[in-house]
C-alpha cells in the first residue's frame, strides 16, 4: 500500500474513532472484560502449574528394606536403583539415622520413644525421579521394579495428591478456554457490532470509494485497524485490571496458602503471558473486523436496490 | 474505451424488467447520449457499464474486457479508468467541496496535497473555485453538479458515464459543461450521457440510443442532428 494511502486509512480512523467515540468504548471494554477473565484464569494456571512443579519437585519414592543388609547388599541394591533411567538422585537412609531424624522430628515430645529399640524403624531408600518423567505410569513403572528387589519390603509414593492437582490444573486450563471462548464469541459480535455500526456511518464513503475504484483492501483497512485497536485497548484495560486485584489480593492469598502449607508467592503474568493476552486481543478484534466487513460489503455490492 | 453491448437484459426480483437485448457499441473516443423517458432504463444501463450491477443477461465488453466476469478487484481497475456523474450526486457531507473532489484521487494513491491541487484546478475551471471549501449542502443544484463532475474528471479517465449531468443546471452552463465534455472526448475518452434534455441533444450533433420500457427503440448514427423527440 502507498504511503499516501496509509494516510488515508489513519485519517479515516481518526475521524472514525471521533464520530463513534461511544461504541469504540463499549468495544474495547467489553473486550477488556473478555481478557480480563480469560488472563485471570491464565494467572490461576501459571500458578497452580507452579505449585504442582514445586510438589514434584518434593516428590520421591520411599523404598523400604525389610532387614538391615550387609555393606555389599546395600551397595548393590544401591547402584540397581540407581542405574534405572527414570532415576535422578538415591539417598540412603539407615536405621541409626531414621531413628535421630525421628528424635529430631518429635523435639519435645522425643520422649515418647524411650524403651523403643533403636532398629524399631527400617532403613529406606528416597528416589528421586527425574523431572518430566514424574507421570503415574512412570512412577508406577519405577515403583514395580524396586518392589521386585527382594530387599524392599515396600514401597510409598504421595503420587496421588501429585495426580490430582495436575487434573486440576489440566480442568482450570480446559474451563480457561471454555468460559474464555464464550467470552470471547460474545467481543466477537460485539467487536462485529461496531464495524457494522461504523459502516453502516460511513456508507456513503464506502460506496463512493468503491465507485472510484477503490481498492477492497483500503476500504477494508480502516475497519480492520480500529478492530485491532479495540482489541489491543482491551487488552491493555485487562492487563491494569489484573495488575491491580493482582496487587490488591496478593497479600491475603499468600496468607491463606502459607497457612494451609502451599507455596510461597503469588505470580502475576509472566512477559510472554501479557504478550499473548494483548496478541489474542488484536487477533479477535481483526478477526471480529473483517468477518463482520467480508459479509456487508459483500451484501452491498450485490445489491439491487439503489437502481 | 471501446464498449460492446451483447443481448444484455436486466430484470429485477421478482420480475421487473429494466432493460431487454440491448445490443449496442460505442466506439473509442465517441461521444454518445442514451436517452428516454423516466423509467426507460437509462440509470440501469449506465450502472452496468460501471459494474454497480450485473446484467441477467447477455455480455458487456470494455475495451474487450468481458466486465460480468470481473471478480471485485477487476471490477475496482476498471472503474479507476472511469469517471461517474451520478444523478444523486453522492458527496460525502462531512467533508467540503475540494475534499470531495480530491478524495477520488487519493482513493487511487495520489497524495493528500497534490490531489487537493487538482481538485482546486478543476473547481476554478468549472466556475466553483470559490466555493471550495463550502459543504456539498451548502451550494445549489447546479454547483452540486458541477462538484460531481470535478470528480468525475479528477483522475483523468478515458471513459466519462454521466447521469443527468445538466439536469439541474441552466442552458448557458449546460453548454459550458458539454464543452467541457466534448474537449475531454478529443482528448481520447469516451463519454456517454444519459439525458433527458431534448435541447441539449439537439445542439450536439453526437450519437443518440433511444430507450423505451427497457428496449432500445430508436438509434441515431453519429453526427446526425436529432428530430424532436416526443416522450
Amino acid at each position: 500500500m502507498k504511503v499516501s494511502l496509509v494516510g488515508l486509512v489513519f485519517r479515516q480512523v481518526r475521524s472514525s474513532l471521533r464520530h463513534l467515540c461511544w461504541s469504540h468504548i463499549l468495544a474495547s471494554l467489553t473486550m477488556a472484560l473478555t481478557l480480563f477473565v480469560f488472563g485471570a484464569f491464565m494467572m490461576l494456571q501459571a500458578n497452580l502449574e507452579q505449585l504442582l512443579t514445586a510438589w514434584g519437585d518434593q516428590m520421591q519414592i520411599t523404598a523400604y528394606l525389610g532387614r538391615a543388609l550387609e555393606p555389599t547388599e546395600l551397595e548393590r541394591l544401591l547402584k540397581s536403583v540407581e542405574t534405572l533411567p527414570e532415576v535422578e538422585r538415591v539417598r540412603y537412609t539407615s536405621q541409626t539415622q531414621a531413628w535421630n531424624d525421628f528424635q529430631t522430628a518429635l523435639g519435645a515430645q522425643s520422649g515418647l520413644l524411650e524403651g523403643l529399640p533403636h532398629d524399631v524403624l527400617p532403613a529406606s531408600i528416597e528416589i528421586s525421579i527425574k523431572r518430566g518423567q514424574r507421570d503415574s505410569s512412570t512412577v508406577e513403572q519405577v515403583a514395580q521394579r524396586l518392589r521386585a528387589e527382594k530387599e524392599i519390603a515396600s514401597v510409598e509414593y504421595p503420587q496421588q495428591w501429585v495426580e490430582r492437582l495436575g487434573l486440576t490444573v489440566l480442568a482450570v486450563a480446559w474451563a480457561k478456554w471454555i468460559v474464555g471462548g464464550v467470552f470471547f464469541l460474545a467481543t466477537f459480535f460485539i467487536v462485529g457490532s461496531t464495524v457494522k455500526l461504523a459502516l453502516y456511518a460511513r456508507r456513503g464513503e464506502v460506496e463512493i470509494m468503491q465507485l472510484v475504484g477503490a481498492s477492497e483492501t483500503l476500504i477494508q483497512a480502516p475497519f480492520v485497524l480500529e478492530g485491532m485497536l479495540q482489541g489491543m485497548t482491551g487488552a491493555a484495560l485487562a492487563l491494569a485490571a489484573l495488575w491491580g486485584g493482582y496487587a490488591l489480593t496478593r497479600q491475603e492469598i499468600e496468607s491463606f496458602a502459607g497457612a494451609v502449607g502451599w507455596f510461597g508467592h503469588v505470580r502475576f503474568l509472566n512477559l510472554e503471558g501479557a504478550a499473548f493476552l494483548v496478541a489474542i486481543g488484536w487477533v479477535v478484534g481483526a478477526a471480529g473486523s473483517v468477518i463482520s466487513l467480508r459479509r456487508i460489503v459483500k451484501t452491498w455490492r450485490g445489491s439491487e436496490a439503489i437502481v | 474505451m471501446r464498449i460492446q453491448l451483447r443481448h444484455v437484459s436486466k430484470t429485477f426480483p421478482p420480475r421487473q424488467r429494466a432493460l431487454a437485448d440491448i445490443n449496442l457499441e460505442i466506439r473509442e473516443s465517441e461521444l454518445i447520449f442514451i436517452c428516454g423517458p423516466s423509467g426507460a432504463g437509462k440509470s440501469t444501463l449506465l450502472k452496468l457499464l460501471f459494474r454497480e450491477i450485473e446484467p441477467s443477461e447477455g455480455e458487456i465488453l470494455i475495451d474487450g474486457l468481458n466486465v460480468t466476469r470481473l471478480r471485485s478487484r477487476g471490477v475496482a481497475r476498471l472503474r479507476r479508468k472511469m469517471g461517474l456523474v451520478f444523478q444523486e450526486f453522492r458527496f460525502l457531507p462531512a467533508l467540503n467541496v475540494l475534499d470531495n473532489v480530491a478524495l477520488a484521487a487519493q482513493v487511487l494513491g495520489v497524495s493528500k496535497k497534490q490531489s487537493r491541487v487538482k481538485a482546486y484546478q478543476l473547481l476554478r475551471e468549472l466556475g466553483l473555485k470559490d466555493r471550495h471549501d463550502a459543504k456539498p449542502f451548502m451550494l445549489s443544484g447546479g454547483e452540486q453538479q458541477r462538484v460531481a463532475i470535478a470528480r468525475a474528471l479528477i483522475n483523468d479517465p478515458a471513459l466519462i458515464i454521466a447521469d443527468e449531468p445538466t439536469g439541474n443546471i441552466d442552458h448557458e452552463l449546460a453548454d459550458d459543461i458539454m464543452q467541457l465534455f466534448l474537449k475531454i472526448r478529443d482528448g481520447g475518452a469516451t463519454v456517454v450521457i444519459a439525458t433527458h434534455d431534448r435541447g441539449l441533444i439537439q445542439r450536439y450533433g453526437a450519437r443518440v440510443i433511444k430507450l423505451e420500457r427497457g428496449f432500445m427503440a430508436d438509434a441515431s448514427p453519429a453526427h446526425i442532428p436529432m428530430p424532436e423527440y416526443t416522450w
